[in-house]
């Protein structure tokens, strides 16, 4: 259980931080504000708030041709409408994203137009065979530096997915 | 003006410029007329990301001058990029929107409110203020050096009214690269050009 969402953001940036991210795309979903307001103040960022979610795609994978590393972060509903941009790109050409996203319609989420992403988030990651790692804990937020240098490693895209109880906090 | 003739008429202007170029009738065109295999990545079908690929690469390297292409075909699926591009303001980016008026890599097909489509004033309500205008080759050649003027304040944007590929041109040679030798040939164009790392290991 996680009682300080605050502190958690800041542990996510660190993380992104320590494994070399400079550039992190982002649309919002309510449980990521906290991350993105956090990664917003931080210096140690370059943070471009993007139009869409491809945007986010197409900026990243430009990003790692110039050396930069970077992350983009989105809601589940978000990722929903890239699968053409990650296929066409990054499987494609063989460059590695890696995404941060939310478990929406998982358990614990209280809003139920989620329903389709409880329903197909999961599968759609299977389907397009892309690994991904739910972190539901503070203490796996560590993964995190893992999951980016999998993406490095094998030049493919990968996502870690946060859960509402570890963003929010609680488990009402 | 022509298609072809106005890529060839960038392409002898281009001095030490990185290109992205979008999907379909622009990979063609540039191809066409320079064979580049190395300073070009040719983005095949992205449906509107070229120039957001390439303002993450010029973001990362701000040494290097980037011009992308884009189909006004992509432009409508995504025009909302530019006030990303406007909000980066890269200064070593120019957004070229090759206006055909057609979904040129789709035999043509009409693009949605053709007729009405006012892409530099689309582009000024975004807020971008370098924002240029070729309908001829005569202007291209008589203006150009002033798109490329030094030392300018921020993100480029030019639209290139031109016209849809006959059906010839349409059987113009695709860049024939995979993709990952894509990705390597212009990676190691990079990390030459800038000394950086790019792929975690240097031949």
């Amino acid at each position: 259980m996680n009682d300080k969402p605050s502190e958690t953001s800041r542990r996510i940036a660190d993380e992104l931080a320590a494994c070399g991210v400079r550039l992190v795309a982002s649309l919002p979903d309510n449980w990521l504000t906290g991350v993105i307001d956090a990664v917003d103040r931080d210096d140690r960022f370059v943070h471009i708030p993007v139009n869409r979610e491809e945007s986010a795609i197409g900026l990243c994978s430009g990003a790692y041709m110039g050396a930069m590393g970077c992350a983009a972060l989105m809601g589940a509903s978000g990722f929903m409408t890239v699968i053409y941009a990650i296929t066409k790109i990054n499987y494609t050409y063989e460059i590695p994203l890696f995404l941060l996203l939310t478990l929406r319609g998982g358990v614990g989420d209280h809003h139920k137009h989620h329903a389709s992403n409880s329903l197909y988030l999961r599968p759609v990651l299977d389907a397009i065979n892309m690994p991904y790692q739910i972190i539901d804990d503070p203490g796996d937020i560590s993964a995190i530096s893992r999951c980016y240098r999998h993406t490095r490693t094998f030049s493919r895209p990968m996502a870690v997915v946060f859960t509402r109880d570890l963003l929010r906090g609680g488990r009402p | 003006m022509n298609y072809l003739d106005c890529f060839r008429a960038l392409a002898r202007r281009r001095t030490d410029q990185v290109v992205v170029t979008s999907a379909g009738n622009s990979s063609q065109a540039w191809w066409a007329a320079t064979h580049d295999s190395e300073a070009s990545f040719y983005l095949d079908a992205s449906m509107s990301l070229s120039t957001m690929f390439a303002s993450g690469l010029a973001l990362a390297r701000p040494e290097l001058k980037i011009w992308a292409f884009m189909g006004d075909g992509a432009f409508c699926m995504n025009p909302g990029m530019l006030m990303v591009e406007r909000q980066m303001n890269l200064p070593n980016l120019t957004h070229f929107l090759v206006s055909n008026r057609v979904y040129g890599a789709t035999s043509n097909a009409l693009l949605p409110n053709v007729g009405s489509n006012d892409y530099p004033a689309i582009a000024h309500a975004m807020g971008l203020e370098r924002v240029f205008e070729f309908r001829t080759l005569e202007a291209l050649e008589r203006d150009f050096a002033t798109v490329m003027a030094a030392n300018v304040a921020g993100h480029t944007f030019v639209v290139l009214e031109v016209e849809p590929f006959s059906d010839a041109e349409q059987k113009l040679e695709q860049p024939p690269f995979d993709g990952p030798e894509l990705k390597y040939r212009f990676g190691r164009y990079i990390e030459a050009r800038t000394d950086c790392d790019v792929f975690g290991y240097r031949l």
